[in-house]
């Protein structure tokens, strides 16, 4: 008996249990945890329904136990039911047999496409199994299996656990186990043979029965009659008809420049080997009776085209080799590389480089002088050639690792505007099949932070991809980043836009390097605007290349007084007039003499000028609309105001940093206020030089509104007058506000200081660029790389349309987007979002495989199109597909003609002559009995065939109880096994 | 010294010049009501640690200016923030009726879109309202924010409002922590175990 499960008893009764056996320790083991587990008893549950083990879910629970120090584990296996509530459980009748034993019978469902072996063997839905914990451990010789089993025996006696209980023996490989299951009663003995070579006797269902009722032994007769079900699987291996179409494509055809650098933007895709290996099909005759049909070693009625159940599953091929899941991953592994640019490259390209770049200039220099030769009108790219070029003399040649051809083709498609007119055009550049602007697919980037689909950084995120893949790897990754940088320092020294990225300040949104290259941007803007002031007459139009949506969210919150400012920005810096001699550190603008005329055309209309405090006023932008200035009624004038410093992340995280490192003191407050205050500042200084003799008061009204509070009051003669003064915060002595009015001069903004340095912080982008190696690089674009492969993904999907896909896309981008959106994801995440995007382009790749071969776009009626896509898509989402109508059905009659097919190949692969098409064939075929020949023949011999047969008799003797006999039988080319669940009476032998 | 500190939570407050943020914050931090704060110029911060259902929270705050010349710099505070605290003074219309630009703004800068929002309506002690409470419940539920109105001089609801929102963080998951645990999607089944492998799992019979 257990220690444990015994109630502690009033009596002190010392057990000793010092002296007990490893093998007493065992079982008292086991039967705590079938204790444990509340398998004690018979629980009866609903009787199974069709195909629930299938759709219904399995769980199961593990616990290790050992015999002295061979360590098992203990699981149990079981389908997740509803529990029939307790009273139904005590009525049950003392002598009803355990659920498992009447499991055996049940009939619906046999062959469960998907399950534990047990489960397929026996038809159980409950089992507790015990294994050698180790993989490689076994328990092989008979004397332990024995001990084992008795084991079993007495653990099941003395818990009346009615679960059955199996240990697993031999070598794990060989899924051998032996089981009992006991009720009230009654026991079934679980039996197994394995061999590998099968007896020929047992190739049959004659056969089998005979082996069956020999193990019955049964005591009747006649005997009760035997149900058997019998299902045959064919394979089918050759898709002899179908060649795999999919072929890496070729690049250098790309290259050579019909399809032009365009296709430098697109991802390959699809698998590069049938992802589809085998198809499988099952032939089924559930429910026959002994001696309806016939089948034995000399001749069989089991015809797979007569089979009243078909159903398919399909075989993929495990990981097929897919383009843009490699192209991706591939791209990832450089985030690995330790190496710096230099260090890929060799030391020399670092020292030329600065002579190569003077060489750009000049060369340019010489470009913009009247040419003799017709050129386009710009070639940057070629001009970076010829420095290449250089550079390789220097070095020798078979150093560079891009050949001439593939780097120009992808510089012009990185600059199309190196090549000719368009540079003027600025970012219209657009890939015809990019997302429009505003859909959702366009936006998707702000989820990834990447960067949009029609940038320069996404384009030479999909660039380097490409070279990575097929031009030099790692070399050539470093060789275009070196041209890159080269061309954006030769773009800065040349005031020449870098094209494909919005205007206005950095985009938060995107990724870092994005904002980078916004900001140099930026930098070429302003300086432009500067030496276009030097170069131009006044009177020439300024060229100006932002599209005008500079700083959207900005200019929405903007007030109207402050929003034009951007718009006029353009015309600022016409003349060059007043240009002092320390260029660099002043804000440029209008000129005194130009704005003096427009001033004075205003001022007459209104009635000659005014003459106030001695000054001129400077650097107006316009008059306000309705506001005066408060002490002589003279318009208010809006400044010309410096524009803030664009920032990237990270310089806003620094300054963020710095600011909080002030701490919270009031010291450290005041001087976090002061330390912004630069713009304030600069503001008040533009606007007292524009509004000569102006108050605070007139500079809060504009600048700040809701600080100036007007009242009407009732002055001493009884009229209602408008009483305005400063909001209570900014008449606080010697607050920030007033602090800074009082110190500002009254200074335009173009002699003021330079809020932004672009010479400083242009430098410090080319800078951080040049330093950037191959890995950092390649962090920086993964987040576009990924983006890209998730809208090729989403591309492809859309043409086969399949629904499982559509989710499975939808999840990736959410995960992706919450992986990307920190700083540094961790290489494990985006390793799994990079399988996920392979694992989709492998189903639809399969998706695409299956519809080739089932030839569903050559099917002409409508309706059986639809079904057979219908068939097609289950096959792709379920385990095992039923062939509606069986061989008869039109899926069916495909299915038989590809094994047709695939069996003329083989048979007649010596014969020189090939058949041709099985359709004529099958038409050919007119009675069913010369079809059934035929089809007998339209198979190869069936890789699997499955048998159970099913009786209830009384055993062991004819007054015992009538109880279930079941027997499995599996044969296969290398395996035969046969599984007997043989259940008596134990209480009447 | 922060050792039981469960977590630093950033916490952001928006809205229109003088409706009243930096008097909120201080009233929260420092539990005063100082009428002589002046307008804040770029953004200001302050730090405070709090115990929300036995969990202690650090919150890093940051009081950004309303003034529109200041609001270029501003987005790059909405940067990693969990909470943000948009605030409109009840006593003028203008301030609610120009919501919407902030919470488009939010939209554009926030990096993660899980964000907690709270509505605040300040200056509640005072007498000529020109908001409706009613009004300021409707547009949170229409934006799914939480919302409180609120007196940073009289310190109505103000504690209140801060607790609401870090509680709300720390239940909404994968917010707070650095490291979200999310699993990831499943796509394959069980492979099947195919030729002679051990049968530990499951299997068909080929
Ligand atoms: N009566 C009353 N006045 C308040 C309350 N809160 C703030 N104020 C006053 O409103 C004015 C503006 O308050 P601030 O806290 O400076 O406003 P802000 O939102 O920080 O303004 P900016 O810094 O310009 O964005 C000050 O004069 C405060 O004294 C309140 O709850 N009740
Ligand atoms: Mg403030």
């Amino acid at each position: 008996m257990a220690a444990d499960g015994e109630p502690e008893s009033e009596v002190f009764e010392i057990t000793d249990f010092t002296t007990a056996s490893e093998w007493e320790r065992f079982i008292s083991k086991v039967e705590e945890v079938l204790n444990d587990w509340k398998l004690i008893g018979n629980s009866l549950g609903k009787p199974l329904e069709k195909g629930i083990f299938t759709s219904g879910t399995w769980e199961e629970k593990s616990d290790e136990i050992s015999f002295a120090d061979f360590k098992f584990s203990i699981t149990h296996h079981y389908l997740v039911q509803e529990s029939i509530d307790k009273e139904g459980k005590d009525e049950l009748l003392e002598d009803t047999i355990p659920q498992s034993m009447q499991d055996l019978l049940c009939m619906n469902n046999d062959f469960p496409p998907r399950a534990h072996c047990l489960v397929r063997w026996y038809g159980l839905r409950e089992f507790v199994v015990i294994a050698p914990a180790a993989n490689n451990d076994a328990v092989l010789s008979e004397s332990k299996c024995n001990l084992l089993l008795s084991s079993v025996s007495i653990v099941l006696g003395n818990t009346g656990c009615q679960v059955p209980l199996f240990v697993q023996i031999h070598h794990k490989w060989r899924r051998m186990y032996v089981g009992e299951c006991q009720g009230p009663g009654v026991r079934t003995d679980f039996e197994m043979v394995h061999l590998r070579k099968v007896p020929n006797q047992y190739t049959h269902l004659s056969g089998l029965l005979d082996i069956f009722k020999s193990k019955i032994g049964c005591p009747l007769t006649p005997l009760p009659p035997v149900s058997i079900a019998i299902r045959f699987t064919y394979v089918l291996q050759d898709w002899q008809q179908y060649f795999w179409p999919q072929q890496p494509p070729d690049l250098d055809a790309l290259v050579g420049g019909e399809v032009g650098g365009l296709e430098f933007g697109k991802l390959p895709f699809g698998a590069c080997e049938d992802p589809i290996s085998e198809l499988h099909l099952a032939t089924t005759w559930p429910h026959l009776t002994e001696g309806i049909i016939v089948d034995n070693d000399v001749y069989s009625d089991l015809d797979p085209i007569q089979a009243p159940h078909w159903s398919v599953r399909v075989r993929k091929a495990d990981n097929p080799q897919c383009l843009l899941g490699d192209f991706v991953a591939e791209f990832f592994k450089i985030c690995r590389r330790k190496e710096s640019t230099d260090e890929i490259l060799g030391r020399s390209t670092f020292e030329e480089e600065g002579r190569e770049i003077a060489d750009i200039t000049h060369a340019l220099s010489k470009l913009t002088e009247p040419a003799p030769v017709p050129i386009h009108k710009l070639s940057v790219s070629n001009m970076v050639h010829t420095a290449k070029k250089k550079i390789r003399k220097h070095r020798g040649v078979e150093e560079s690792p891009l050949n001439n051809d593939v780097l120009n083709t992808i510089l012009l498609f990185l600059f199309p505007d190196a090549t000719s007119e368009k540079l003027l055009d600025g970012t219209s550049v657009t890939d015809n099949n990019n997302p429009p602007p505003d859909s959702e697919e366009y936006n998707l980037y702000n989820q990834f932070k990447s960067a949009p689909s029609d940038s320069l950084t996404y384009k030479l995120a999909l660039c380097l991809c490409m070279i990575n893949f097929y031009h030099g790897g790692l070399k050539g990754v470093a060789h275009l980043w070196q041209e890159f940088v080269l061309e954006m320092r030769f773009r800065w020294e040349n005031n020449f836009l870098i094209p494909g990225l919005a205007s206005g300040p950095p985009d938060l949104r995107c990724c870092l390097l994005h904002q980078k290259l916004q900001m140099l941007n930026c930098c070429i803007e302003r300086k432009k605007t500067r030496d276009d002031g030097v170069k131009t007459s006044p009177s020439d139009k300024i060229t100006n290349t932002y599209s005008g949506d500079a700083g959207k969210a900005g200019s929405q919150l903007g007030p109207d007084n402050l929003k034009d400012t951007d718009k006029e920005k353009g015309e600022v810096g016409k003349s060059w007039d007043s240009w002092s001699d320390s260029e660099e550190e002043f804000f440029e603008c209008l000129s005194d003499t130009e704005e003096l005329k427009g001033n004075g055309q205003e001022s007459s209309k209104k009635g000659g000028p005014k003459e106030i405090a001695n000054l001129k006023p400077e650097g107006r932008l316009r008059q306000h609309g309705k506001l005066t200035l408060l002490h002589n009624g003279e318009p208010l004038y809006i400044p010309v105001t410096q524009e803030p410093a664009p920032m990237t992340e990270d310089l806003l995280e620094e300054q963020s940093e710095v600011l909080a490192k002030l701490g919270t003191s009031a010291e450290g407050a005041h001087l976090r206020a002061r330390m912004q205050s630069a713009c304030l500042l600069s503001d008040m200084e533009s606007f007292k030089a524009a509004n000569p003799g102006c108050f605070l008061e007139d500079f809060v009204r504009w600048y700040s509104p809701r600080d100036y509070i007007e009242e009407e009051v009732i002055d001493e003669k009884g009229n209602i007058v408008l009483k305005g003064e400063l909001s209570a915060r900014m008449k606080i002595p010697s607050n920030m506000w007033v602090e800074a009015w009082e110190t500002a001069k009254p200074i335009p903004a173009r002699r003021q200081r330079r809020l932004f340095d672009d010479t400083r912080e242009a430098e410090k982008v080319l800078h951080y660029l040049a330093v950037q190696k191959p890995a950092d690089l390649a962090r920086h674009l993964l987040p576009c790389v990924i983006h890209a492969a998730v809208l090729k993904v989403k591309e492809e999907e859309n043409l086969e349309n399949i629904s499982s896909v559509k989710k499975i896309i939808k999840q990736i981008i959410s995960h992706s987007s919450k992986v990307l959106h920190f700083p540094n994801p961790e290489d494990k995440k985006l390793e799994e979002i990079i399988h996920q995007i392979t694992s989709v382009e492998a189903i639809i790749a399969r998706a695409r495989s299956l519809k080739a071969k089932f030839g569903t776009e050559r099917c002409e009626q409508e309706e059986e199109k639809e079904d057979l896509e219908r068939f097609v898509s289950c096959l792709l989402e379920q385990p095992e597909v039923l062939v509606i109508g069986a061989g008869r059905g039109h899926a069916g009659r495909i299915i038989h003609k590809l094994f047709v097919s695939a069996q003329r190949l083989t048979e007649s692969s010596d014969e020189a002559a090939a058949m041709s098409l099985p359709e004529e064939e099958l038409k050919k075929m007119g009675s069913s009995e010369e079809r059934r020949q035929h089809s007998l023949s339209d198979f190869p011999p069936p890789a699997g065939r499955e048998l159970i047969l099913r009786t209830t008799v009384p055993r062991p003797a004819p007054y015992s109880r009538a109880l279930p006999q079941r027997m499995y039988s599996v044969l296969t080319k290398e395996d035969f096994r046969l599984a007997g669940a043989f259940s008596s009476d134990t209480s009447f032998f | 010294m922060d050792e039981d500190v469960l977590t630093t939570l950033k916490i952001l407050i928006i809205g229109e010049s003088g409706v009243g943020k930096s008097s909120l914050l201080l009233r929260f931090t420092d539990d005063t009501f100082d009428p002589e704060l002046a307008a804040t110029i770029g953004v200001d911060f302050k730090v405070k640690t709090i115990s929300v259902d036995g969990n202690k929270a650090k919150l890093a705050i940051w009081d950004t200016a309303g003034q529109e010349r200041f609001r270029t710099l501003t987005p790059s505070y909405y940067r990693g923030a969990q909470g943000v605290i948009l605030v409109y003074d009840v006593t003028r219309r203008d301030t609610f009726v120009k919501l919407d630009n902030w919470l488009n703004e939010l939209e554009t800068y926030c990096t993660r879109n899980d964000i907690v929002n709270m509505l605040v309506g300040n200056k509640i002690d005072k007498e000529n309202r020109e908001v409706d409470r009613n009004e300021g419940l409707k547009f949170a539920r229409k934006h799914s924010m939480l919302f409180i109105e609120a007196s940073a001089k009289t310190c109505d609801g103000v504690q209140c409002a801060f607790e609401e929102l870090v509680e709300k963080i720390i239940q909404t998951p994968g917010l707070w922590e650095s490291e979200n645990q999310n699993k990831g999607v499943k796509l394959s089944h069980r492979d099947e175990a195919h030729g002679g492998g051990a049968c530990g799992g499951y299997c068909s019979v080929l």
